[in-house]
């Protein structure tokens, strides 16, 4: 019995795995990558972007990097409290979802990309290389973002 | 079951015909009219009095005249801003996204006012987090900015006193190393904006500051009105 069940979830999984291996494919496109432009006193910084998410499976970013720092992390934004009394910071996550046939909006304020350890200071005009870590699949988009003080109109 | 017959009902008589112009029908109508008339012509005077766009405390009170350092030396207190409508809010250096977009469209706000304007204006950045942020880096932070505003701090207990004063909040976080000097801060994110006769006016949650037309004309509504 426990055997049949085996073999029975064995197959299963074997003949899905082409399947599951066509999903890996992740289809998601950047639209508006900036990174923000900050005071040379800063030694942090934030990238902010629009993913869309394609496929019909939900993607996740879990992070990114650039040469220009030493690490990039997903992070959101946090409202504690009510009125007067709010607090609003920012916690790291080990990931931010990109819904099948969704969207992933990067914004001030709101959830973004922080850049830390700033070895080199990005500066306002300019292009830095910086790439994005996906899943499922370990997927990587290497993209060129502008440097800028405010959001792209 | 017992089948329960309709009890047969008995006719009222039919009341009384009212007159048209029965007098108390129409002192009511009229009563209610008035009343409702005053209702919206108060309403409407309210809504121009209170036509900010940030939330308008009232009654308006004196602010908390904090005493702060600023960059070399210079003693940064709200009194000495008096005659000026001042803008101020909480924040550190180290926040890579709330801090740097409430100053970016505070910028974009007191660029949009006109120079005569400007002068009637001071936008201060208080850090609450003295332990990294000395008031020369806090300078050269906001004064990238704008070369006119101003970076403030304090020791931890005068910091305190201000955000206590200001009904406002804040906590250190560990970061993700643990190490001593990894640590972000949850703050009060209000932009506050004190009128030119030192009274705490109106309060902006971050996300409004974004909205630099609606600034602009609060900011100007501030400067117009008569000083007390």
């Amino acid at each position: 019995m426990v055997k049949s069940v085996r073999l029975f979830f064995f197959a299963l999984l074997v003949l899905n795995a082409p399947v599951l291996r066509a999903d890996d494919q992740v289809a998601v496109t950047v639209q508006r990558p900036w990174m923000r432009a900050v005071p040379d006193v800063m030694d942090s910084t934030a990238v902010y972007m629009v993913l869309v998410n394609t496929s019909s499976v939900p993607a996740e970013l879990v992070g990114g990097s650039t040469t220009i720092a030493d690490s990039v992390a997903p992070m959101i934004t946090t409202k504690e409290g009510e009125g007067l009394k709010q607090v609003v910071g920012m916690q790291g996550v080990d990931a931010l979802e990109i819904p099948a046939h969704g969207t992933l909006v990067l914004e001030p304020n709101g959830n973004h990309l922080m850049v830390m350890g700033l070895k080199e200071h990005p500066k306002e005009g300019t292009q830095v290389d910086f790439t994005i870590k996906l899943e499922p699949g370990d997927h990587e988009i290497h993209l060129k973002i502008p440097v800028q003080k405010k959001p792209v109109k | 079951m017992s089948v329960v017959s309709p009890n047969t009902t008995s006719v009222p008589n039919p009341p009384a015909k009212r007159p048209f112009f029965d007098w108390r029908v129409w002192t009511v109508a009229i009563v209610l009219l008035v009343a409702v008339g005053l209702a919206v012509l108060f309403g409407v005077k309210q809504n121009a009095q209170q036509g900010f766009f940030g939330m308008r405390l009232f009654p308006l009170k004196t602010a908390y005249d904090f005493k702060l350092q600023g960059a070399n030396g210079a003693e940064v207190r709200l009194d000495q801003f008096q005659g000026k409508a001042v803008l101020f809010l909480f924040g550190f250096t180290h926040c890579a996204n709330i801090c740097p977009t409430s100053l970016t469209n505070l910028t974009e706000v007191y660029q949009a006012l006109t120079p005569e304007e400007r002068k009637q204006v001071q936008v201060v950045f208080i850090s609450v987090d003295p332990n990294r942020d000395t008031p020369q880096t806090l300078e050269q932070y906001v004064t990238s900015f704008d070369p006119t505003f101003i970076g403030a701090t304090a020791s931890k207990p005068a910091i305190d006193q201000t955000v206590l004063a200001y009904g406002g909040s804040y906590e250190m976080v560990a970061g993700p190393t643990n190490q001593t000097n990894d640590y972000s801060v949850n703050h009060s994110a209000y932009t506050y904006l004190v009128n030119p006769s030192g009274k705490l006016e109106l309060l902006y949650g971050n996300e409004k500051l974004a909205e630099v037309s609606k600034m602009v004309s609060d900011i100007r509504a501030v400067l117009r009105e008569p000083r007390s």
